[in-house]
Parts: C-alpha cells; structure tokens; sequence
C-alpha cells in the first residue's frame, strides 16, 4: 500500500510540476502591458453610476432616505475626479484628438484630466444631491475601458437616451454635460493599469430633467460612433445600457 | 395410458368410430375444437412492447439521470418563481437529459427489436396438412384443425401431426430423435409394449417425422397437451439466467451510480458548508451527476455487442439476445447434443472385416477421406452381396446430387450400405439390374437376416447366387467356410475366434454390425427357371461362405474433433449429453475428443486390471459414462462430485429432465454452461443454461425459441468460432470502457475545482453531454474491431467472479492517473484560454461570484480592461470549447493506448484498425464543425478557438501515449511483480 502511495504521490508531483512549468511557459510569453488578444472584450459595454445593486433607480424625492444612497454612491464614485486631484495628477490635453504616447511599453503614461466641474449642474458641486432632492436626477455614463481602443475612429463617441419601449413623452428632456455629451477624444488609447496609473473613465452625464414621475420609466442610452455595436439582443450592455427610472413625487 | 386401451374403449372415450373407419362427425369434432382449442403449440408468452420499452427507459443510470433532469427542471421553476427569467440553461440541460435517456433507449429497444425479428423469421409459415377421416370421408385439412378422437392417415415424409394411438400399421418407423434423441428409426405398431406411453410402439409423437410406411390411428392429444407440448411448457417455466455480461455491467453501473451519488453528495455538502445557496448546491449536485456519469457507456457496448453478432451472423451463428455473444467467450463448460451437433445424423459405413483385417471407410461428409485397399477378390464378393442384398434405392431424378446428400427410400443401414456401395462400385441401380432378382426375404426380426437370391450376370454361367445380410452371429451360425482373399477356406475354430475379436472390436467401438455372406448354388440343383419359395425355402441357407462384416455409425462430422480440441485448449469442458445408447456415446466421445487418448473410465480400468468395478480407485479413471438410469439414482452432491472427479464425461440415455439436471450442476461448480440440442427435448436446458445454442436446420421451434443463439449449419466447430469472438469482445469491451470512463474524470474536475477554489466554470454540462455522446462515441465503438493481443483460445476462461469487466486496476488506473493526467491539460489549456484574453491564473482564483453577476457589466480584468457579463459569458464559452479541445486530444492520445492492454501499440500495429483511424479523424472533423460552424456559440455554447489552444494539451497527450508504453513494457517484463498486479487492467 505504501509502495502504491509513494507512486501516485510521484505521479502527481511529476503531473504538478509538468502544469506548473506549463503555466510558466505561458506568463513568460504573456506581456504585462498588453493583452495577447483584445477580441473578446471590444467593441466597449457601458456601465452607469449611480449602481448600487441593480439597474432599476427608484427613489421618493419626499422620503430623503431612498435617494441618499445614490447621492453617496456618485460622491464617492466621483472623488476621483475632484478638480484638485486631476490638477495635481493629470496633465492637460489639446482636445479633439488621441491622446497617443509612443515610447517604450513599460514607460509609465500620462493621463488627461477630466474634471469633476466639466459635469456642470451633475458635478454635485452647486446641487449636492445631483438632482435626486428635486426629482431631476443625474445619472453618470461610463464606457468601458479597453487598452488601445480607439472609439469613433476620429470622430467622438456621443451618446444619446430614448425611451426604451412605450410611452415616448415620459422622457421630454436629458441634458447631456459635458459638451452635448460625447467622449472626448483625448482619454483614448487607454494604456492598462500597469502603466496608466492615474486614468480616469470619461464621463457623460445624463441629466433627466423632465421624467414621468409616479412610473417605471425605461431608458435606453446608447453610444453612436463608428466602431461602435449597440445592437447585440444577447448582450444588452455592449454599446448600451438599459435602466429604469421611477420617481415618486 | 391411452396405449393400455383396447380400440373399443377408445372408440367409447373420445365418440370415434374406428371399425368402420367413419371417423368423427365433424360436428362433434367442431365442437371439441371449440373446447380443446387448435391443434398448435402455444407461442411462449412475450414481454409486451411496452414494458420492453419502459425498461429500456429505467436502468440505473438512466434513473440518475431522470433524477440530474428533475433537478434541473426545479431549479428552472424555482428561478421563473422568483421571477428570474434570464438565463433558461437548466431548463436546455433538463431537455437535453431526458432527451439523452430517451434516444439510448430507443436505440437499445431497437437493437432488442431487431434481434426478436431474426427469430420471427425462422418460424414456418406453411401450414401442416393431415389427412383425417371424418364421417366416413377422408379430408385433407389443416394439422391445426384436429381434435382428439379424430382418425389420421400418415405416411412415410409425413410430420405426425398429434399424439397419435396407433391402430393399424405397415413398416411404419418414425423418427424420435427431437424428442428422445434417439437416432435410430423406432418402429411403430399397434401393440402395446411398454407401460409408458414414452417407450411403447403404439404411440407415435406430435411433430415427429414418419420415415416410412403407412399407419393409422386415432388422436388422443393435441397442441399443449401433447408429450411435445408438454416439455416446451416445462421449458419456459425455467427462468432465464443473467448473462454474466448483464451482471458485469449492473455491477459496474452500481458502482458508478454510487460513485456519482457520493461525489454529488460530498460536494453538494462541501457547497453549502462553504455557503452556497441551497439550490445552487443542488444544481451543483446535478452538474457532478452528468459529468461523473458515462452517458454513452451503454449506447457502445450495446453497438460493440451487435457488431459482434453481426459478424457472428455471417460466420453462421445467429444471436438473440445480444448480450449473449459475450456469454459464449466465457463459457466454461459446453454440454452438446450428440445426434446431429457432434454427428451428422445419418448412418455411414465405418469400417469392414474382411481377410481377417480391419479397414476403414471413409465416413467425411464429403467423401475426401481416405479410402481402403480395394483389390481383394473378398472384397468384390463383399461388395456384391452389399449391392444386391439391399432393398433401398435412390429416389428417381438424382443423378446430379453428391451421393451423401441423395435422398434414399429405405432405413437408415440399408441407405447407408447403399449410398456405401455406390459410392465405391458406381452405379448400383445397373448393377441391380444385371444381377435379375429371383426371390427375396426381407429383414424380419425372428430370423435376423435378409436373403436375396440373383441370376448372374454372365448368361452362359447357369448358376444362381444367393446372398445374405444379417446379424453377424446368426450369419456366421449358417456359414461352413470363409472367404479370405478370394480363397474359400473352412471355418475352423480360428477363424470363428478371428471373427469373434473382429466383432467385438467393432461393436467396442459403438457400431452397427451386420454380417455378410453368400452362395453360388449348384446349378444342377437349381437350373433357371427354377421356381423359389420364400415360405418353404427350397434352397440351402445354412453352409454358406462368410464374406465379411461391415459396421456403421452415425459418424461425427469432420470438423468436430478439431473444435473439440480447441475447446480444450481454450480451457472449455465438452461434456456429451445424449438419449442414445452409452456404447454408442462412449464411442462418439473417443472419436471426437471427448474422451481424449489414453483416458479410461472405471470400467476400462477395471478390464485392464482384472479386477471388479469396486475396487478401482474413481480418481485414477479421467473418464466417465453415466447413463440415465444411474443419474435416476444419484443425489444432487453426487452428481457434483463425479463433476468434479472425472474431467471426461459423457451421459448417455439421458431425460429431459435429466439434462436440466445436468446443466445445474455444472452451474453449482461455477461453471458458465453453454448447451447445444436440436430436439424438443434439449428445450429445458437450452434454457436454464447460461447460453443456449440450438440448430438451425434440423432444431426444432421449441429448441430455437428457448436457445439465446442459432447454429445456421449445425457445426458444433461454429460454437468455437463463437466463444473466440465472445472473448475478444469482453477483452475489447474492457478496452472500449476503460476509454470512456477516462474522461469522466476531467469532465468532473472543472466542477471540484469551480466549486472549491470559484475559477470561472471551466467546462459546461451540454459540453460534457457533447463528448459523452458526440464525439467519444465513435473511438469507443471502434476499439470492438481492435484484434486480439494474443491467442485468447489459448487462455483459460475467465473466472466470473475473479475477472470482471471492470476491475479496481481499471478503474485506478483511468480515473486517477491517464484521467488526472487529462484533467491537468484541460487546465492548462484553460488558463492559456483565460491568460490570453486578460484574465491571469492568479485572478481567476475566487473570482467566481463577480464573473457571475450579471449586473455587473465593467468587471475588470489583469489588464485593466472591463469586461460586460454577455463578454465574459462568451469568455467562458470559449474556455468550455478550450476544455472540450484539450479532452478531445487527449482521448485521442487515449484510444490509441487504449488499443492494448499489454503489448506496446507499435507491436499491435499503429494503423491496423482502419475503423479506429478513421474514428479519430471523424472525432477531429466533429471537434473542428462544433467549434467553427456559426451559430455554435449561442446553441451549443461553442466557441471558434484559437489555432494554438488545440496544440497546448498535446504535450499532455504524448505525456498519456509515453506514460503508457511504459507501463506496459513494465507489465510485459516483469509479469507477477507489484507493477504488473497494481498496473494492469
């Protein structure tokens, strides 16, 4: 019994050390900087804040309690990009073009500065509660980052909000900050986490200003720009980002 | 006792009119009909379809996979309970079970179907006429229509069509040979005499064959209740044995279904320990019950089985029931028939006496033996008084049919000498015609010979010739002088003692002897023209001349002694079961091997020593012959013990009963017991035997419905044929098992590991059912056409007990070393698959609950990058075809290994099996179609991989290929060591 042990005990070491070599044969291959292959995660989903556990956002302007919550998750998300720390991390970039940094793969790379004040009336600098308090809530689109994408090729990526199915006149009107809401060249290429410390998503926020309120009000938000899918049935998140709205008054 | 009846109390118990051969009224008759039902045996009854069918549908595995499908029907409801509607994959896995379950039983149903219809086929659909008087009238009518008391006419070709009480007959014989194995014509006449109806003359036998001569008589039993009927009822109250494949795969399907239910369990507790919810714990189960369990297990060894009784079909042994052919390769013992089984059921000269020597005939069927030394003028005046001494001729329109197969009107030792005669001196018929017939006597049991008087052929030699066939000592009691070569000498006592060995020498040998001798009368005396009479018998028959003796003998056929030695080698006991008469057996036996060279039984013992049967020690004798009346006496123990004593046995005057006996003794030593018989009487033990084998041409119905295999051409050598495939198919079996349960193992890890450490699911439950019962169908099957190792007829058959299908070495070694080795390419391939696309080894660890939450649409990867749910989902479908690919590589790898359990694949041939070659490249093409053809990955959740990942688990597979020639050459050099006991399947 001993002897049988002593040789499985080999065989599975000898099996241990044939996959441990295995899988360091393929970290050695694999670059820290870049993904071998980019297929799977591009074209770019979309993802919104504030979340907190779903994408249903319903609060009673009335009751402070169900909107706190929200107010908090968008303070919190969006300390990053408080105008002293972009200042102070982040350089300043002409607008309207990539942002390329040649150089080597492993020189650390500059990011622009996105400013929490671009967000104008959803910066929640003026109106702490974004909104939430007076029944015109903000809502933050983020698109999601992939290394070396390059989205619209040339031209900015807008974004626009529908009605997702029914009643077309629950949503009479979004504003969109920054600039008519697109993504403004210049935070793209993304370089990865190892060498763009300091990125930070863009953002555009979505200010619905004029919702039907006392009802589940399904939004739509989709990006447009080349390059761009926002049409997959299977994957209702690749190029846009489907959440309700309810407001009780 | 309708025998010990007179004719009138006949008449009087079934309202017949015999005297005046009026018969029944047919209104009677009508109304019996009614009463008695038809004349016809009753079909045994048949399981119905659908219970075939639910019990296709109910097998172990089959339930725990009703069970896995139940789980998954729960959890879907569970999760449209709670209002869940995004993902329907339980409910598509649910589907896909009891899809599983439902396509391999009708495809086992079928398999079952298919083999019941080769039997229906074999039933004869003409209907039996017989020949009735009824009101006086004689009708030709169905044999089904009779009832008792109906009076019938028979004759010679006829099949009698019920049990019938003789009344009047002329020269009728019957053959009783299905019923009592005897084979030998029985005379039937209207006396009685035997008190039981199975002995007495007076009665004749449902189904019997009347060889020749008329009779008739009254019916006094018909379709059940007649003698035939009777042991085919006894027949199918045996219960069917388990062929002992049927206890190795329920055996192994316990275990597995343990195993699984263990493995599930363990884990469903592990995964709510760790604090899953519970019916995520529960599909968990579910998922470990699929991927544990061998789906297509059952669906190959029943395609492995039927191409074997394929192939047996076409080397003329046709299988029932499938699961026999497996049974045939372990038989340990064969109990044959001997009339027609080891013989060829006709008699045929053997051998002649004449100048004082022993010559043999040739007795093969088709008359390529060697024949004697012909050119003695004895043995011209033998062969004259054998051709003209005969009454037996050819029927008309023959001339173009080998003698041997010609059909003869006369009994059995006359067609023998006849055929003999023509055989060795041409065409007998002219002959007869040359030599014109005076007068003849025919063969009468008080006198015991036969004479017959000729002119000669040459007209200017006046004299006549008086020839004479009989029992040799009657024959030898009327001759004065014999001749030895072409001298007449006078019989002194010497040549009355030469006579006397010869004559004992051949009936020793179990043959019928019948002497010859003949006379030239004195033409003085009997000028032509001279008027004989048989009744006053004017002419001399004693004084005559001794010519010879000739012996005949049912002979065995020429392919028996050879399959009889096989046997021997192959470590299969041939034991000869018979109703014929022990002399007769005994000599069979002697003759084909079964009892071999040199072995004695106790009574042979007994003469060679001189001393009394009493005091010779039992164990000394190798053989032994037990006759019926003895076994009537014996003990069940006792019969086992001279079992077990002698390994020679022959038991002749047997019973059906008694064979049945027989047979279960064997069985109580362990023994697998295959048992081949044409006749009615055979049925019992076809039936209680481990495999039954019956006769294709002249087995009866009864012997075929109760046989599980069918000898189309009645050569006992096709047996031989059968247990070699019968071996090879358990030997590739094991092959094809070991195989499939191979890649159980990665297929069960993916979960242990997702549930333990929560990487990613590695491999999904529709990708295991893929591999089960896509692609690893068609390898599996192919190891069925893989060649023998190594003479497996040289090998003692396998102990049921010791050598299972399945055995722990199997088992162990395809779970936890070549499946271990599988599931760590399945990895390997897997983090390549993951690391590639962003997601590093490392990362993967606990990530599960993120990776699954499908509100959570930016999840970041190694790099960074943020991935939705719907790209992750694709990411881990691509790990499920990556996982798939690496399995699929690797069963390549473990076919090939898998083609040998001892020798090195390179001495069994690389490409030998073309079936095997093409299997792989049918698995590559199918591997290639589910990854590439579009749509995969939404249906079947397979992703077009890489080029790379197909090439990472081949290190893996050479690792599998080198691993196992090394084992092998370790099992080859050092047979009996630790390696070859812990290493060898």
């Amino acid at each position: 019994a001993g002897l049988i042990l002593l040789f499985y005990l080999i065989l599975y070491m000898f099996l241990a050390g044939m996959f441990s070599f295995c899988i360091y044969g393929l970290l050695l291959t694999l670059s820290p900087y870049t993904p071998t292959y980019r297929d799977r995660v591009s074209p770019p989903g979309v993802m919104i804040r504030p979340y907190l556990h779903g994408f249903t956002i319903a609060f009673n302007v009335s009751e402070p309690s169900t909107w706190t919550p929200y107010v908090n998750s968008m303070h919190h998300f969006l300390q990053a990009y408080d105008d002293n720390i972009q200042e102070e991390k982040n350089i300043e970039c002409p607008a309207g073009q990539y942002f390329v940094q040649d150089g080597a793969e492993s020189k650390e790379k500059k990011a622009c500065q996105f400013k929490r004040s671009q967000l104008q009336n959803c910066s929640g600098i003026e109106d702490p509660t974004f909104g939430y308090s007076t029944g015109q809530p903000c809502i933050l689109l983020k698109m999601n980052r992939i290394i070396g994408y390059r989205p619209g090729y040339g031209t900015p990526v807008s974004v626009n909000c529908a009605i997702q199915k029914g009643n077309e006149s629950a949503l009479k009107s979004v504003d969109f900050y920054p600039g008519n809401g697109t993504f403004d060249l210049m935070y793209y290429p993304y370089y990865g986490k190892l060498t763009h410390v300091n990125y930070t998503s863009p953002l555009v926020a979505l200010h619905f200003t004029d919702v039907k309120k006392n009802d589940f009000v399904p939004i739509q938000c989709r990006l447009n720009g080349e390059g761009i899918v926002n049409n997959v049935t299977n994957d209702r998140f690749l190029g846009r980002i489907i959440f309700t709205l309810s407001i009780g008054m | 006792d309708d025998h010990q009846l007179s004719v009138e109390d006949l008449e009087l118990k079934y309202q017949t009119n015999v005297t005046k051969v009026r018969g029944m009224n047919s209104t009677v008759a009508g109304e019996i009909l009614l009463r008695d039902g038809p004349n016809e045996l009753k079909p045994p009854k048949g399981t119905p379809e659908y219970v075939k069918f639910a019990r296709q549908l109910a097998g172990g595995l089959q339930c725990l996979m009703w069970v896995a499908a139940a789980i998954c029907l729960i959890a879907f409801g569970i999760q449209c309970g709670q209002g869940d509607l995004t993902s329907a994959d339980n409910l598509y896995l649910a589907i896909a079970l009891i899809a599983v379950v439902v396509v391999t039983g009708c495809f086992g149903y079928y398999q079952e179907f298919k083999s019941t219809n080769i039997i229906a086929s074999f039933k004869n659909l003409v209907p039996q006429q017989a020949t009735v008087i009824r009101d006086g009238d004689k009708f030709q009518i169905n044999a089904n229509q009779l009832v008792v008391g109906d009076l019938v006419e028979i004759k010679g070709g006829d099949r009698v069509p019920a049990d019938i009480r003789i009344i009047t007959a002329q020269g009728c014989k019957v053959d009783n040979s299905s019923l009592t194995g005897e084979s030998e014509p029985q005379t039937r006449a209207p006396e009685c005499t035997h008190e039981s109806p199975l002995e007495t003359r007076n009665i004749a036998f449902f189904s019997t064959m009347c060889l020749e001569g008329t009779a008739t008589g009254i019916i006094v039993n018909t379709g059940d209740r007649t003698i035939i009927g009777r042991i085919a009822s006894l027949a199918s109250g045996v219960e069917n044995e388990k062929t002992p494949i049927a206890i190795e795969i329920e055996h192994f399907v316990d275990i597995i279904a343990g195993l699984a239910i263990f493995f599930g369990g363990t884990f469903f507790i592990v995964a709510m320990v760790i604090g899953y919810p519970f019916l995520k714990a529960m599909v968990f189960f579910m998922a470990i019950v699929v991927a544990y369990v061998p789906e297509g297990l059952l669906a190959t060894v029943t395609v492995c089985l039927s191409l074997t009784a394929k192939r047996l079909a076409r080397k003329n042994c046709v299988v029932k029931n499938l699961e026999a052919v497996e049974t045939l390769g372990s038989t340990s013992v064969i109990c044959s028939d001997k009339t027609g089984t080891l013989t060829q059921n006709r008699m045929t000269v053997s051998h002649l006496w004449f100048d004082n020597q022993i010559h043999t005939a040739d007795t093969t069927e088709d008359q390529s033996g060697q024949s004697f030394d012909q050119s003695s003028e004895t043995w011209r005046a033998l062969c004259k008084i054998v051709s003209l001494c005969n009454r037996a001729f050819f029927k008309s329109g023959q001339d173009n049919v080998p003698v041997p197969k010609r059909i003869v009107i006369g009994d059995a030792s006359e067609t023998a000498l006849l055929k003999f005669s023509e055989i060795t001196l041409g065409n007998v018929m002219e002959y007869r015609e040359r030599y014109k017939k005076a007068c003849e006597i025919p063969f009468n049991s008080t006198n015991k010979f036969q004479l017959s008087i000729h002119e000669l052929e040459d007209p200017r030699d006046p004299r006549y010739l008086l020839v004479m066939k009989g029992a040799p000592e009657r024959i030898l009691e009327r001759c004065a002088t014999i001749m030895i070569k072409g001298q007449e000498l006078p019989l002194d006592e010497q040549w009355k003692e030469a006579f006397q060995t010869a004559y004992m020498d051949l009936g020793g040998l179990g043959e019928r002897v019948l002497g010859f001798c003949h006379l030239y009368l004195d033409p003085g005396q009997f000028p032509r023209g001279f008027a004989f009479d048989t009744e006053d018998m004017n002419f001399p028959t004693s004084g005559l001349c001794f010519a010879g003796l000739i012996s005949m003998i049912d002979p065995p056929r020429a392919t028996v002694p050879d399959a009889v030695m096989k046997c021997r080698t192959a470590g299969i006991r041939v034991i000869m079961v018979t109703g014929d008469h022990p002399i007769t057996a005994k000599a069979i036996a002697a003759s084909v091997g079964i009892i071999s060279e040199g072995s004695e039984t106790v009574e042979d013992i007994a003469a060679r020593m001189r001393i009394p049967v009493e005091q010779v020690n039992k164990r000394e004798a190798r053989a032994c012959v037990v006759n019926g009346g003895q076994l009537k006496d014996m003990e069940t123990e006792e019969l086992v013990e001279i079992l077990k004593m002698h390994p020679e046995m022959v038991f002749a005057r047997t019973s059906p009963q008694q064979k049945l006996i027989i047979v279960e003794s064997c069985q109580k030593l362990g023994a697998i017991v295959a048992v081949t018989g044409d006749g009615v009487n055979d049925s019992p033990a076809l039936k209680k035997a481990d495999i039954g084998v019956a006769m294709g041409i002249a087995g009866s119905d009864a012997a075929k419905n109760a046989a599980d295999m069918i000898l189309l051409d009645d050569n006992f050598a096709s047996i031989v044929t059968g247990v070699e495939q019968g071996r090879l198919i358990f030997d590739n079996l094991k092959k094809s098992i070991a195989y499939t349960l191979t890649k159980n193992i990665p297929e069960l890890t993916p979960y242990l590991i997702y549930i333990t450490v929560s990487v990613p699911l590695p491999l999904g439950c529709i990708t295991i059912l893929f591999i089960e019962l896509c692609t690893d169908i068609f390898p599996s099957v192919s190891l069925a056409y893989e060649k023998a190792e190594s003479d497996i007829m040289h090998l003692k058959p396998r102990n049921p007990r010791r050598d299972r299908l399945v055995n722990e070495a199997l088992a162990v070694y395809s779970y936890f070393q070549i499946g271990a080795i599988q599931s760590f390419a399945g990895f390997t391939d897997y983090f390549t698959a993951m690391a590639q696309e962003g997601w590093f080894p490392l990362l993967c660890v606990g990530l599960r609950a993120q990776w699954e939450n499908d509100h959570l649409q930016d999840l970041q990867d190694s790099y960074g990058q943020e991935w939705t749910f719907g790209q992750r989902l694709y990411q881990e479908y691509t790990c499920y075809t990556v996982f798939f690919i690496s399995i699929e590589m690797c069963q390549i790898s473990d076919v090939l290994i898998r083609k040998t359990r001892r020798l090195s694949v390179f001495q069994q041939g690389f490409f030998r099996n073309k079936i095997l070659v093409i299997a792989i490249v049918f698995q590559l093409c199918l591997g290639c179609f589910l990854c590439y053809c579009p749509g995969m990955p939404n249906i079947f959740n397979f992703m077009p991989i890489r080029f790379q990942w197909w090439l990472v688990p081949l290190p893996y597979g050479i690792l599998i290929f080198v691993y196992d020639e090394i084992r092998k050459l370790g099992v080859r050099r050092h047979p009996g060591s630790w390696w070859d006991k812990e290493l060898y399947y």
